[in-house]
């Protein structure tokens, strides 16, 4: 069985990694997402490998990566902006040269890995949302924002296996500045907004948990919501058949939100015990998914935490990101990444190499995390994919040990 | 280069040998007739009667995929820091694991280090093949191979709800080895994890399913026979309903009967062996399981031993683990719906020898082992980790073979457990030849592997090479020599060469027609392409270390 040759190709724009792309569509330049025309506008001709931002050949920049990489004696492997390949080239390094590797998201998914590691979570995947759920509950997130189709391609949907699309319950609980605009149903019901403001969440939703809970609540108002509300809301999920509640972990960026997310979470454990709901957790990019899921399956673990201040030499990859750049005055800077990368501070060390789903094939997790989707070459390039450059340069670290 | 294996004492039951002393010859990864005086011998390995069998194939494990990946972020307290040596050390970081949930490296070293030299993940969700090839490809040493999960998907359920023809199912069934590249089709708690998704907490064998109005007794029939008429040699690999219910045996009998006569395979049987007897209300019921195991000549079946410690269970059945993630230990766990395609449970379990439903699950698992007669029929798991590690192997091994071992270990055991137990009255040891078939020659014919799990001439040369010990225990802890595809990659119980395995498939003929209808449902009801749902040959071999051997089906 072949893959036929004519298939769409996958966005990695963002963790939703909307499949429909059409190389007309590229070509053309014609998008409904703003993210996905920004990363196919992406031009990857006339980058060089530089050293101290001077031109340089890739033998040359690989000796010089190397060099920086021998003298430093607690490096880091950060950005980790790529696919799964990418994510595998990159734990091969780090393991070579003992460094930690991190993301550019890092805090974000460390957010969410400490309620998974604290208690676990009830979550579901975005067909299953598309096709059961009636009612879908966003906390502090308006999702669009990060993942611009969520609700053409999920959400107002044509076809259902066991809900009417059109009637779904679209409910908005607290966030900043949120575009409700895309809740609207297509015969126009508009969704209900529960406003508060991002930082009031942790006791709103610890209201809605008890209140799920069948606890006694006294107050008649938390964060200027009235507790009536709440009760109504928490009425609502347990009488819906596919109750969704959604996060974003980026959109939750106060301290100790990871207790938030816990609230959600253990919201949907209690749900479950009469009736079906689940949790889903939105947003992702630069590959954060992909990159965690397969350090986890190589080492054991997942990514570290960035600490900046405790490293002497940092490697950058910000293949989907090419404006993202490690803290100022972190360096040496080794730049495996983006080769239309833009430079606050010139890098040690720039090496551009393929972006996948643009200049090469890839792999790629969506946000969801049970799907992994093949990223196929928009517009082939001859740059080196990543896992090329770091073979070369582990290839000069092992000959240089030998 | 060929290279000799001098005065090997052979168990080779598929060749129905018996402790032969016999040469072995091996040239470019397979095993040779004894070839002409003029060839010239490359290595020669003296073993002086040694014990030489196939490499052990693990037909049921779980070594990757999504809910094996959970489970190692679910639990960073099991990761402990360790100093490996090469080489070892070159392809995997400080971080080694408890062994219920390996890294991928740490999987396939130590698997090889047991003279394991396959293992097969039982349980892919199809729509998360590709992160479970991906893993398996990152897995060394071993072969790998995975039976792709039907009968709770949506499009079957409504293929039967609709009274789709057998033709047709058995195209989707064929379809999906395909796409998937698996060898084999798992069925878990039939209709049970697509009820959940309705509300549903239970999912008897002949009760419909609120949503679809078939019973799972429907689609064994359906599985069975696509399976069984498409030709491949793995029988439907069947997860039954109720696990882990006390009474559930009833359950375990009567699919036994579902499949109409076609061959079927009941995996960890030991969860779904539980009787209603006693102050407790939970007893064995392992000696009626065993019985039927023997008359019913179309059942194979795994054990899913449990053994006392920490670990995690890592399964599809997120129905009966929603459930038992009340009893989590640590208490955290995770339960997803999954892609209208399948659904998972991982949750932690700690099993004790004191705790009564523990110890009597113990013994359950070791009555049946002594009680089904054939061991063509019966095979050694843990379900890896869901009743214990894999790497516990040896110690089950001894349990099985010595007597004294096993009652010494049973008067151990919570006393109320004991007294329910018969386990003791059973003389049985199994004998090496014994142990040969459940680990090697049966799971190769179990799963068509016609070159494994045998040292005929023709054979690939995995082969493990033991130090005959009273302590069954340590002799399979630690083989003298391992080969895979003839090479020398483990001395003394350390791995001396790092090499990559391969992927085996079933890939049956089919009528490619299912397409229009199958593009049709992921069209209007997906949320990915029906082409990025296939995998294809490239996808596996990528990153070069990996590469698929399709096995000819019939």
């Amino acid at each position: 069985m072949t893959n036929q040759q004519d298939s769409m190709h996958a966005c990695p724009a963002c963790g939703l990694l909307c499949d429909d792309i059409s190389g007309d569509a590229i070509a053309r330049q014609q998008f409904s997402c703003g993210k996905a025309a920004k990363f196919y506008a992406r031009v990857s001709t006339g980058a060089q490998p530089q050293i101290a931002g001077r031109a340089a050949s890739l033998t040359d920049a690989v000796a010089a990566a190397v060099a920086v990489l021998k003298q430093a004696n607690t490096p880091l492997v950060a950005g980790s902006s790529t696919d799964v390949h990418g994510a595998r080239a990159l734990v091969r390094l780090a393991q070579q040269t003992g460094s930690a590797m991190t993301h550019m998201n890092a805090s974000s998914t460390l957010r969410n890995m400490k309620v998974l590691q604290h208690r676990g979570w009830q979550t579901t995947t975005l067909t299953e949302v598309r096709n059961r759920a009636d009612v879908i509950l966003m906390i502090g997130t308006d999702v669009v924002t990060h993942n611009t189709r969520f609700f053409d391609r999920i959400v107002w949907v044509d076809d259902a296996m066991f809900t009417d699309p059109a009637a779904r319950k679209i409910i908005y609980l607290g966030g900043d500045k949120l575009s409700t605009k895309p809740g609207v149903s297509p015969d126009g019901r508009a969704p209900e907004v529960i406003a508060c403001a991002a930082e009031h969440l942790p006791e709103v939703v610890a209201t809605l948990r008890a209140l799920v809970m069948d606890k006694p609540v006294t107050a008649a108002s938390v964060a200027g919501i009235a507790v009536s509300t709440l009760k109504t809301l928490a009425d609502t999920l347990k009488a819906a058949k596919y109750a969704t509640l959604v996060w974003v972990s980026k959109d939750l960026h106060y301290d100790h939100a990871e207790l938030t997310i816990e609230n959600i979470t253990e919201t949907v454990v209690a749900l479950n015990q009469k009736s079906r709901a689940m949790g889903l957790s939105l947003g992702g990019s630069d590959g954060d998914t992909s990159v965690n899921y397969a350090h986890t399956w190589l080492n054991g673990v997942i990514i570290d935490a960035p600490e900046w201040e405790s490293h002497d030499a940092v490697v950058w990859v910000n293949s989907y990101s090419p404006d993202a750049m490690p803290p100022a005055g972190t360096g040496p800077v080794i730049v495996l990444g983006a080769p239309d990368s833009q430079f606050d501070a010139t890098p040690a060390v720039f090496i551009p190499v393929a972006t996948p789903g643009l200049d090469c094939n890839g792999q790629q997790f969506r946000v969801d995390g049970s799907v992994t989707l093949p990223l196929t070459a928009a517009k082939p390039s001859d740059l080196p994919t990543l896992s090329q450059v770091v073979a070369l340069i582990e290839a000069q670290l092992q000959g240089d040990l030998a | 280069m060929i290279t000799l294996l001098k005065n090997a004492k052979v168990i080779d039951p598929a060749n129905h040998k018996d402790g032969v002393v016999q040469d072995i010859y091996i040239r470019d990864g397979r095993i040779i007739a004894k070839p002409a005086d003029s060839e010239k011998i490359g290595q020669v390995h003296d073993l002086n009667g040694k014990i030489v069998m196939a490499g052990a194939i693990d037909m049921h494990s779980h070594i990757g995929g999504g809910k094996v990946n959970i489970a190692r972020m679910l639990l960073p307290e099991y990761q402990a820091m360790r100093r490996l040596e090469e080489p070892e050390a070159h392809i995997c970081g400080a971080n080694c694991s408890h062994h219920a949930t390996p890294n991928t490296t740490d999987t396939g070293m130590r698997y090889i280090e047991m003279g394991y030299t396959a293992a097969f993940e039982p349980a892919i969700l199809a729509v998360n093949a590709r992160q479970a090839h991906m893993e398996m490809g990152d897995t060394p040493m071993i072969d790998k191979g995975g039976y792709a999960m039907l009968g709770n998907d949506d499009y079957f359920l409504r293929l039967l709800s609709q009274n789709a023809d057998q033709k047709t199912i058995n195209d989707y069934v064929a379809w999906t080895l395909h796409a998937t590249q698996t060898i084999g089709i798992k069925v878990v708690n039939p209709g049970g994890i697509s009820a959940f998704k309705f509300n549903e907490r239970r999912q008897d064998l002949d009760q419909q399913h609120s949503h679809y109005h078939i019973t799972p007794r429907r689609i064994l029939q359906a599985l069975s026979r696509a399976v069984n008429e498409i030709g491949i040699a793995k029988p439907l690999h069947v997860h039954c309903n109720n696990l882990g219910v006390a009474g559930n045996f009833q359950t375990t009998l009567d699919t036994m009967g579902a499949s109409d006569g076609l061959p079927m395979h009941l995996t960890h049987i030991q969860f779904h062996s539980y009787g209603t007897e006693g102050d407790k209300k939970f007893s064995s019921a392992a000696a009626n399981i065993a019985e039927a195991i023997n008359s019913n000549k179309h059942i194979t079946a795994d054990v899913g031993q449990i053994l006392f410690g920490q670990t995690v269970t890592a399964s599809g059945d997120n129905m009966m683990q929603h459930l038992n993630a009340k009893v989590a230990n640590p208490k955290k766990s995770v339960i997803m719906d999954i892609e209208c395609d399948a659904g998972c449970g991982v949750v932690p379990f700690k099993y004790r020898d004191q705790n009564y439903v523990n110890a009597l699950q113990w013994a359950i698992g070791l009555e049946v082992f002594l009680s089904v007669d054939d061991p063509w029929r019966v095979f050694l798991t843990t379900d890896h980790p869901n009743g214990a590690p894999f790497t516990s192997y040896p110690h089950l091994i001894r349990l099985l073979m010595d007597k004294t071992f096993r009652n010494d270990a049973f008067d151990k055991l919570n006393l109320d457990a004991q007294a329910m137990s018969n386990l003791k009255s059973l003389d049985r040891e199994y004998s090496l030849y014994e142990i040969a078939t459940m680990t090697r020659s049966a799971p190769a014919k179990l799963i068509g592997l016609q070159d494994r799990g045998h040292l005929g001439v023709g054979a690939a040369a995995d082969i493990t090479v033991y130090t005959d010990q009273a302590d069954k225990e340590a002799m399979f802890a630690k083989p003298d020599l391992v080969f895979k595809d003839g090479e020398l990659v483990v001395k003394e119980g350390k791995v001396v060469k790092v090499v990559w395995g391969a992927t085996h498939t079933a890939k049956p003929a089919f009528d490619v027609g299912v397409e229009k209808d199958i593009k049709q449902y992921f069209d209007r009801y997906h949320t990915m392409q029906m082409n990025n749902f296939k995998i294809s040959n490239d996808h596996i071999a990528e990153d070069g270390r990996n590469h698929v051997i399709n096995h000819a089906q019939g």
